[in-house]
């Protein structure tokens, strides 16, 4: 099956923004995970023949990059942060917990197709540590039973809004949109830096540490 | 011609024969000098023999004897020859031959990926050094105690695969035949496939 | 490219720059890098990643060195394949350094830890890489307790090279030379960190024409080889130096044999053709020799119509008993060397006292005949000028598929310098795309021609009337230089060996009575024909109507001339020197069993025109070659050639030399009119390079990467027709038809293009000619 003009219309768009057509390779990606929810044979098809490039060049960007998911992700894509501070701080617990609850494991997907978990590495939000990323928005701070809430509600169709970013929580196909620089106007919702990340700069505005 | 010089176990024969002097004409002391070889002679005849009377009968060979080679089976009968040549490397008489061949789906002869196709030992030129044996990767040769190995011809002395194959021990199947069910290269390599239908 | 060769190529003076290594004094040009610096010394820096001809990746680390310059060392070991030598630079080897011993020791471990224990089955046991570098500066214990990493082994990333991930060190070799030098990037390194690994689009094989570079090129036995997996161990073989048969490209090659078997085949190093790399066809397509039933006896054709095996006495009588005194002609066919052309052009002048010989079995014409004679034999165009060229013209000539060599020289420029390819191709083929080819429907679009253009032209060119002639007039305005490239091995030696109607051996014309005399003279015979031959159909049409009694005919597929001449055969008595049974000796009077090119000596000549020498290969064969053949059939009809030998051969060859006198005059044909269509097209083809050629029979792994037939078409044709992308199309002519899946292209509305010689498209088999109008519907 081809992709609708329309949609092969905004790759276009995303190619013309790059001065080399090749450069345009990692948002087209995102948007055929906008469009199919993962990196399927006719995206790879596709970017490939656009691009003018070969098929398994396209397999080597889409397969290096782990946002890139080679089999269907659930609408919600629920991110443990496993790395050292995060681990120590909770999150290994909160990942055993996830497992157990959703009967997943890592890569996996729900029956209902709703959620998908994965082991990921830093996101770069240690001050807020254990995280949890759910389609690539911040949850700070959780518990084991928070993060079971919020997959719950997320099941539920009506997933608990991030801590930072967005009012809303948007699905995983509708955040991959974003990723391939397709704005969808929430650019200006909630707070990018919390507390935690500003503290430092609150010290030294005081004067600095005492 | 070195110079004839008597012995001390002479008994006087070589200067009798340098003298030209009939043995008959030699004094009493050289006649019971005889008997007492003659004793000795005797009394062999009541000790115990060293030899046998090969080929009636034959005594088995010391333990690590340098026979002829042994292509060995797996228990099932698979064979454990991958045909790396490794052997015929070693070889200092150059004395084997080897040619891999790919085991497939329909023809397996060794478990993993490679058998040994042609395998062929030159009885004219090896020289039963083991150094083959000390080569191989999966214990597939070996040598046994078998030395009779003469023959009346060349190329009666090049031993193919088929004259160096290990009999198959009951329940185990001729190759080519599959693995043993949901058994590995690895678990054969390591000795790990007991479980063989003896029927 | 390596700043050598940037010396050579550019002759412009490079700056030169004196490092010390290891305490000698090196002197090497600017941009030369530390690890080819080490080699001038003759220290050997161990790598794996690092190939001349491939740009630098430090992906192995394998070469870490100790390096400092202006008295200011590098905190680290650098890795010395990337870096380019600098005034006053010190460098110290794992020789010299405890740090650079140490830091290569390291590396080795580390990739050891994921390398498997496997050498004993791996084909790369005893020639790798790996293997000699892990004894000569590798740890000798390891210090890894834990599991290797495993993949499922092996995979076949296409139907000639299977990869074993686990035993990949990653040095990318093998994907650079597919992007690089084939630009063929079909297989990448995917995933990442432990698992990273080269690997395919699943739905797209490696197939790429010079896909067993890659696996030449493996410093560890991960890509190997198909047909030669678990074959053979290197102490098994006897590699000989040869030359490629396949095509006039000029490749070195290396033959590994066992017991009188061709087991492999390896491109050979020659930086002036084939610089390190040759193409699939070459290095796996020798199994034709065991293929087809050879021929080993002589044999002659009884009063039953069968043929019957026969002493070599008995068939040379009976051969010579129909050829004496008879009309005969020679058909030399594409594929002999040059000693086997000089001995079928003798052969015929002095034995059957004709000019009846042609090399050609292909399509042809008089325009051609004249162009060969007058121009072709002349040019002095290399490797070299394609190098440098402002432009490259490809006329009938499509160099991915006919000569890949020539291919890999021109898209080396194309990738370095974007050097402008125009084409008179109908469509652009993959090679044009990977050219940037710019098409071009008729020579009057061809510009800016300057003496630097190198203007490339194909066998092809015959089929289109007046094409030479403009290409003539073309070179001789604008003094671009000119390249003849037949598809075939052998043309450009029996072209120079006279084995054409309108010239003897050296370019002599055979009108010339000064050429004739000095021929004769060599010869020690008193006269030569004088009038002009026939061509290979006309050869074939006067033995048809019994202007000719007999035939003597060499390596020819009757297929790739024409399809009556088998038919034209059959009324003529017909000598056969043949490898193996064929369709002309199943016609043949007496057959003659002859060399394969592993079973004798001889030599090629190149496009270029330089010898590709090279020695028999298996030295105990029993096998002739034609040359000594033809001198006992000569023997025995009392006109002697006194070619005993092929060396004899070269030796009386290189004392006649080249013709220096006037040559011919080159006659100019007008091209046609074209003729009203109608609702026909055109029908245009070309041989693809792996098809169903003779020479690759009986490598199904090969012909496995072959590329798919199928017939191009416009759009507006297709609609037209009513046919969409991969539908079936019907092709037919008066005298035959095929059916081929249809592939839209950007192309004239009146053309159409299928492969010559494919599976479900052999042209001349199934319509009766190569150029011609054809009915095209949808099937």
């Amino acid at each position: 099956m081809k992709f609708t003009s329309e949609q092969l219309k905004i790759m276009d768009s995303i190619i013309s923004r790059y001065p080399r057509s090749r450069s345009a390779i990692m948002p087209l990606l995102h948007y055929v995970q906008a469009i199919d929810g993962y990196v399927t044979e006719r995206g790879i098809e596709t970017i490939a023949e656009i691009l003018n490039l070969a098929t398994a060049e396209v397999t080597a960007v889409s397969s290096f990059y782990t946002q890139y998911r080679s089999e269907p992700a659930g609408e919600y894509h629920v991110g443990v942060c496993i790395n050292t501070l995060c681990a120590v701080m909770g999150g290994d617990e909160i990942y055993e917990s996830l497992t157990d609850h959703l009967g997943i494991e890592n890569h996996e997907t729900t029956k209902d197709g709703k959620v998908s978990i994965e082991r990921i590495e830093c996101n770069a939000a240690c001050d807020y540590a254990p995280v949890v990323m759910v389609n690539w928005e911040f949850y700070d701070n959780q518990t084991p039973q928070s993060v079971k809430d919020l997959v719950d509600s997320a099941r539920a169709g009506n997933p608990r809004p991030p801590t930072r970013g967005p009012s809303k929580l948007r699905t995983w196909k509708e955040n991959s949109e974003v990723l391939a620089g397709l704005n969808d106007g929430l650019a200006h919702e909630g707070v990018s830096a919390g507390s935690a990340s500003l503290l430092g700069l609150q010290i030294s505005k005081n004067g600095g540490r005492q | 011609m070195t110079e004839l010089t008597p012995r001390p176990d002479d008994l006087g024969l070589t200067a009798a024969a340098k003298a030209n002097v009939p043995i008959e004409n030699q004094n009493a002391k050289s006649f019971f000098a005889q008997l007492q070889g003659f004793w000795v002679t005797f009394t062999t005849m009541f000790k115990k023999v060293t030899t046998v009377e090969y080929p009636e009968v034959k005594e088995p060979m010391a333990e690590g004897f340098h026979g002829r080679h042994q292509l060995n089976r797996y228990d099932d009968g698979l064979e454990k020859c991958i045909g790396c040549e490794l052997c015929a490397w070693a070889c200092p008489a150059d004395a084997i031959l080897v040619e891999g061949e790919s085991n497939t789906e329909d023809a397996r002869y060794s478990p993993g990926e490679r058998y040994g196709k042609v395998y062929q030992i030159n009885y004219l030129r090896c020289i039963f050094c083991g150094l083959c044996v000390e080569a191989c990767p999966t214990r597939a040769l070996t040598m046994t105690n078998e030395y009779e190995l003469a023959d009346d011809s060349r190329s009666k002395l090049i031993f193919e695969k088929e004259d160096l194959l290990a009999p198959l021990r009951s329940g185990a199947l001729k190759p080519p035949h599959p693995m043993a069910e949901g058994k590995t290269h690895i678990d054969y390599y390591r000795g790990d496939i007991t479980d063989i239908k003896n029927d | 490219m390596t700043p050598e060769q940037a010396l050579l190529e550019t002759e412009v003076a490079i700056e030169m720059i004196t490092v010390v290594i290891d305490g000698f004094e090196v002197t090497v040009p600017k941009g030369t890098l530390v690890i080819r610096a080490a080699e001038k010394l003759g220290i050997q820096i161990p790598r794996f990643c690092d190939h001349p001809l491939l740009k630098p990746a430090g992906a192995c680390r394998q070469c870490l060195v100790d390096i400092e310059i202006n008295g200011r060392a590098f905190p680290k070991p650098q890795a010395s394949c990337t870096i380019p030598v600098e005034n006053n630079m010190i460098v110290k080897t794992q020789l010299t350094s405890t740090v650079a011993e140490k830091a290569q020791e390291g590396i080795m471990e580390f990739l050891l830890i994921n390398h498997p224990l496997d050498c004993a089955v791996c084909d790369k046991g005893g020639e790798c890489p790996l293997q000699n570098q892990a004894m000569s500066t590798g740890r000798p214990e390891s210090r890894f307790e834990g599991v290797k990493r495993t993949f499922e082994k092996p995979i076949s990333i296409s139907s000639q090279v299977l990869l074993d991930r686990e035993r990949c060190v990653l040095c990318a070799r093998c994907t650079r030379f597919s992007e690089e030098i084939a630009g063929d990037p079909f297989i990448t390194l995917n995933e990442r960190g432990a698992l990273q690994q080269v690997g395919i689009y699943e739905k797209d094989p490696f197939e790429s024409y010079y896909s067993g570079n890659t696996v030449q090129i493996c410093p560890v036995g991960a890509l190997t080889g198909t047909s030669y997996r678990f074959r053979a161990r290197p102490f098994d073989l006897v590699s000989i130096d040869s030359a490629c048969e396949h095509c006039a490209s000029g490749c070195a090659m290396r033959t590994d044999i066992r017991r009188g078997k061709t087991l492999r085949r390896l491109a050979g190093d020659d930086p002036s053709v084939n610089e390190e790399w040759n193409c699939d066809k070459g290095r796996w397509a020798f199994k034709y020799l065991t293929n087809r039933e050879r021929v080993t006896t002589p044999m002659i054709r009884g009063a039953d119509g069968e043929l019957h095996e026969t002493s070599w006495p008995e068939a040379i009588a009976f051969a010579a008993a129909g050829l004496k005194d008879k009309r005969a002609g020679v058909l030399v066919g594409g594929r002999t060397t040059v000693e086997d052309a000089y001995g079928y052009s003798k052969f015929a002048r002095v034995a059957l006292g004709t000019n009846d010989i042609d090399f050609r079995a292909r399509p042809h014409s008089d325009e051609e005949t004249s162009f060969l004679s007058r121009v072709a034999l002349n040019l002095k165009t290399t490797y070299k000028d394609i190098d440098v060229a402002d432009q490259v013209v490809l006329l009938g000539f499509e160099p991915e598929e006919e000569s890949p060599i020539v291919f890999l020289r021109i898209y080396k420029q194309v990738s370095k310098r974007a050097l402008p390819v125009l084409s008179d191709a109908p469509f652009a083929s993959r090679g044009s795309e990977k050219l940037g080819a710019v098409l071009i429907s008729d020579l009057s679009k061809i510009a800016n021609l300057t003496t630097k253009s190198v203007v490339i032209v194909g066998e092809r060119l015959a089929e289109t009337r007046g094409a030479f002639s403009s290409v003539y007039e073309l070179i001789n305005k604008s003094g671009a230089k000119l390249a003849w490239i037949p598809r075939r091995s052998g043309e450009p030696g029996a072209l120079a060996a006279g084995a054409i109607p309108t010239l003897l051996p050296g370019g002599r014309p055979v009108t010339d009575p000064a050429a004739r005399v000095d021929v004769a003279a060599a010869w020690s015979v008193e006269s030569l024909p004088t009038s002009q031959g026939r061509s290979t159909s006309e050869i074939l049409l006067a033995l048809n109507v019994k202007n000719l009694d007999a035939v003597v005919i060499g390596g020819v597929d009757p297929l790739d001339i024409s399809s009556t001449a088998l038919t034209q055969l059959l009324n003529s008595f017909v000598v056969s020197l043949e490898i193996s049974h064929s369709a002309i000796t199943a016609v043949a009077d007496v057959v003659l069993p002859v060399a394969a090119v592993i079973e004798k000596s001889g030599s090629y000549l190149d496009w270029q025109g330089s010898p590709r020498v090279f020695e028999k290969a298996i030295a105990d064969s029993l096998s002739r070659s034609d040359v000594r053949i033809l001198s006992m059939l000569a023997d025995e009809m009392g006109s002697p050639i006194n070619l005993p030998t092929v060396s004899a051969t070269a030796r009386e060859i290189a004392s006649l030399g080249k013709w220096d006198g006037t040559p011919v005059a080159f006659e100019k044909s007008v091209s046609e009119k074209i003729t009203e269509l109608g609702e026909k097209l055109n029908l245009k083809s070309w041989r693809l390079l792996l098809d169903l050629g003779t020479l690759q029979g009986g490598e199904a792994n090969l012909a496995g990467t072959a590329r798919k037939a199928s017939a191009h078409i416009s759009k507006a044709r297709a609609e037209k027709i009513g046919v969409k992308s991969g539908e079936l199309i019907s092709i037919s002519s008066e005298l035959g038809s095929l059916e081929l899946p249809v592939e839209i292209c950007e192309m004239a509305d009146d053309l159409i293009w299928v492969p010559r010689n494919s599976i479900g498209s052999q042209v001349i088999a199934n319509l009766g000619f190569v150029n011609g109008q054809v009915k095209v519907i949808k099937a």
